[in-house]
């Protein structure tokens, strides 16, 4: 049942991913914020990739699970905007 | 609820993929339907993830309540039988006790043939006239049935708890006989 709920936020994310590339076709505008957006992400992500164990340790969390997160982050995000370029 | 989660589960799928293909980007009317159905699909996720931790948890504490079941039911045997394995072992000692002695005196009076088949009738009327055996027996008994010792001593001497010499009399005969 654990696999259930993790696999059905996987899928929430990755809609969520879809959502803000539907968001991004609507208007010029929007594709340039939603561009910023994924740039401040993008690099967040890599500053927490890179900063692992301190930030692990300042989220009070293991470094296995922050990794786990980090890396299901990036998967729900490239499927999400996979699905939505390549329909 | 297990039927909900897999319903929600499967129409987050179907409204996020179908009219991602289904529909031209193109058209405005299509477009639209396409943002609601994505809202509604990371409705229907988030709900059957919700459903999903719900009996993640669930599962969870009744392994924990089974774990501790079964535990509990097997303190509980093993205490059962470390008790009734004392209390045959005390049986068996009590038992044993007399035939024991019974023998000691048996290999004494071969030393005198002549007396020998009478001495032993003797001791045997003796033993089964012993009201000690009789009194440990019904002790027992009582103890087999929860009894503590002041109800025991009420039961077999007919003396109340309290100071009195009868009491403390009772009690005294009641330790040597249990052997406390």
């Amino acid at each position: 049942m654990k696999a259930m709920y993790l696999a059905n936020y996987f899928v929430a994310g990755c809609i969520a991913s879809s959502l803000l590339g539907w968001t991004a076709s609507l208007h010029p505008m929007a594709f340039k914020a939603i561009t910023f957006l994924v740039a401040t992400v993008a690099v967040v992500w890599t500053l927490c990739w890179l900063l692992d164990f301190s930030i692990s340790q300042l989220l009070k969390v293991s470094v296995s699970d922050l990794q786990a997160v980090l890396v299901s982050g990036l998967a729900m995000l490239l499927i999400g905007f996979g699905v939505f370029v390549c329909t | 609820m297990h039927l909900k989660m897999f319903v929600l589960s499967g129409a987050a799928l179907t409204l996020w993929l179908t009219p991602l293909s289904a529909l031209d980007k193109r058209i405005g009317w299509h477009k639209a339907m396409q943002g609601v159905s994505l809202c509604a699909a990371i409705a229907c996720a988030v709900k059957a993830g919700n459903i999903a931790y719900k009996l993640s948890q669930q599962g969870e504490i009744e392994t924990i309540k089974e774990r501790a079941i079964t535990a509990d039911v097997i303190d509980e045997i093993s205490t059962s039988a470390y008790v009734s394995q004392q209390q045959r072992q005390h049986e068996a000692e009590l038992i044993l006790s007399p035939v024991e002695c019974l023998e000691r005196s048996l290999s004494l009076d071969c030393e005198e043939p002549g007396h020998l088949e009478r001495s032993t009738e003797d001791k045997l009327a003796a033993r089964s006239e012993n009201p000690d055996l009789e009194q440990l027996e019904r002790i027992l008994q009582l103890q087999a049935r929860g009894y503590g010792k002041a109800k025991i001593i009420l039961e077999v001497w007919g003396v109340s708890k309290g100071g009195s010499p009868k009491y403390k009399a009772a009690e005294a005969e009641y330790k040597r006989l249990v052997g406390e």
